[in-house]
């Protein structure tokens, strides 16, 4: 039991930035262009935050540095800006888009527009950040974005062409009707999704916040190998339903009620219940990842006390900076933009802010000043590396794709 | 301890500081650099506010952000916080300190921030844990 209280950290990271308000839609939106051919980008995308969320942990849990305090040191205060305003607006646009889905789930359930229910969630979250600790907050919201395996049990149980299914995962490229432009663009969002800045930004505060030390580095690794491939699992489950009800009648996604659809053909009334108790859950936990990641982030950048542990006036930056932060994604979903568009938007620009991100780490995970005995392998370097490799790829081809394609056509 | 073997840039400067319990008290920001009788230069000081920051960074990127932080500052004429060098205790992953943070001045936002927003939230004294 203490076990599995102790992985919550990894479920509510891999939750959030796996089947936040946006994977849900891309998941599913993906699932139905292209079936299951883009499945292993998904694949690749849990492999590489593995490596990487591995990395920030050991270095959290041996120097207790969390990433942004290294990027500042390791590539200087201007590269470090130029990351942290990148940073900064694909978190506050996530955190937004959040938000927004947040109430998108509770107007699933109510019928209420989910406009009305932005500024009570907004507040709620608020309310959340400022008084629950941390350790309360990650196990809440973990546990309850679990609820969102209610895709597997409605994969399985909507008894899919298995061996179709199984094809279409070593198919390589676009199916009919698809160009190799929105084959290209969908890859790079997933992969970006999959690798969201802020996920190794919260989970290495965290790790920092539970003030982890050397003997924490096998809850880190059991947060890392645990979490994260169960996010992606979770992202495949949602991927497969959309591919098995919506791809052979060709039918587009693009509203989080789509989303949920497949459970509720499959499971009826208890699945939908279910699955909008695990969209909330998972929105929510995202909005608390982002809003902290955007307080995170500024306040490394500039030293300040930052974080939960200490009392709320003797860190008032960082508290400014979130409940501003809040106020902003507010204002963003009040000139009634669509949340998943705004969201998409984010992935995009993530891609281009991941190498400054994912550099640093890196780096530091091979000095020995930081890490002692703890340095990388020569496996995880040459993992990392290969990763940096396909992340300069991703971030150079998402703005040229993003034109070329429209937004995905 | 002696700053000597240090590379100033890579092992010093933009390191976070942190007070004997750990607090964060903020980064080098930049260095007060003299020359000692033997004519080689020694740290005497570390420089932390973003005023400070700007000025370092130079060019319009950090001018600008020198501007934010005087218009920031409560008095308008920032001074960083000093630190001498003779109460830096250890220089790991981060710069330790051997006095409290209590004893170090507030930064000015911080305190303005306190005083006039999130101390008069209520529950701001509320620690987590």
């Amino acid at each position: 039991m203490k076990r599995l209280f102790s992985i919550t950290l990894g479920i509510l990271t891999a939750i959030g930035g796996f089947v936040d308000i946006g994977d849900l839609v891309a998941n599913s939106e993906t699932g139905a262009r292209f079936g299951m051919r883009l499945a292993w980008v998904v694949v690749v995308g849990v492999i590489g935050i593995c490596v990487y969320a591995e990395m920030c942990g050991r270095v959290a849990a041996v120097s207790r540095r969390p990433v942004f305090d290294l990027v500042r040191e390791r590539l200087g205060p201007r590269i470090a800006l130029v990351n942290l305003i990148g940073s900064y607006l694909v978190t506050l646009l996530t955190l937004s888009a959040e938000i927004g889905g947040v109430a998108l789930a509770v107007e699933l359930a109510t019928s209420v527009h989910y406009l009305l229910w932005v500024p009570i969630a907004a507040f709620v979250l608020w309310v959340v950040l400022w008084r629950v600790k941390f350790e309360i907050m990650e196990r809440v919201f973990g546990l309850a974005g679990l609820a969102l395996v209610v895709f597997v049990v409605a994969l399985i149980s909507l008894n899919p062409p298995w061996g179709d299914l199984g094809r279409q995962l070593t198919e390589l490229s676009p199916p009919g009707g698809e160009t190799w432009a929105t084959y290209g663009f969908f890859a790079v969002s997933l992969f970006a999704a999959a690798l969201t800045p802020y996920e190794v930004f919260f989970f290495s505060s965290g790790g920092v916040e539970e003030k982890w030390t050397r003997r924490d580095l096998i809850t880190s690794r059991l947060n890392v190998f645990v979490g994260f491939p169960l996010g992606g699992l979770l992202s495949l489950a949602l991927m497969a339903c959309a591919a098995v009800l919506f791809e052979p009648v060709g039918i587009r996604v693009d509203s989080i009620s789509q989303t949920a659809l497949p459970v509720a053909v499959a499971l009826g009334k208890l699945g939908l219940a279910v699955v909008i108790l695990g969209i909330f859950a998972a929105t929510f936990g995202a909005a608390l990842e982002t809003g902290l990641s955007a307080g995170y982030t500024i306040a490394q950048y500039f030293g300040w006390q930052w974080g939960k542990l200490v009392r709320p006036r003797e860190a008032a930056r960082f508290h400014t900076v979130v409940l501003v932060s809040i106020l902003l994604g507010v204002a963003i979903l009040l000139t009634t933009a669509d949340p998943v568009t705004v969201t998409e938007i984010s992935l995009v620009f993530s891609a281009v802010a991941l190498p400054l991100t994912y550099l640093p780490i890196l780096v530091v995970a091979n000095d020995r000043d930081y890490l002692g005995d703890q340095v990388n392998g020569r496996v995880t370097n040459a993992l990392g590396v290969t990763y940096l490799v396909i992340i300069l790829v991703a971030a150079v081809a998402a703005i040229p794709l993003m034109i070329v394609t429209g937004m995905g056509g | 301890m002696t700053p000597d073997p240090l590379r100033v840039e890579f092992h010093l400067l933009d390191r976070q500081v942190v007070d004997l319990d750990g607090r964060q008290v903020g980064k080098v920001d930049d260095l007060e650099l003299a020359v000692g009788d033997d004519g080689a230069l020694r740290v005497v000081a570390i420089h932390i506010g973003h005023h400070a920051l700007g000025l370092r960074i130079g060019g319009v990127v950090g001018r600008t952000m020198a501007a934010v932080a005087r218009r920031l500052h409560t008095t308008g004429d920032p001074q960083p916080l000093r630190i001498p060098y003779e109460v830096v205790k250890n220089v790991g992953s981060a710069v330790e300190l051997s006095v409290r943070h209590e004893l170090l001045d507030t930064p000015s936002l911080e305190l303005w921030l306190r005083d006039n927003v999130i101390g008069r939230i209520p529950g701001a004294n509320h620690a987590g844990e």
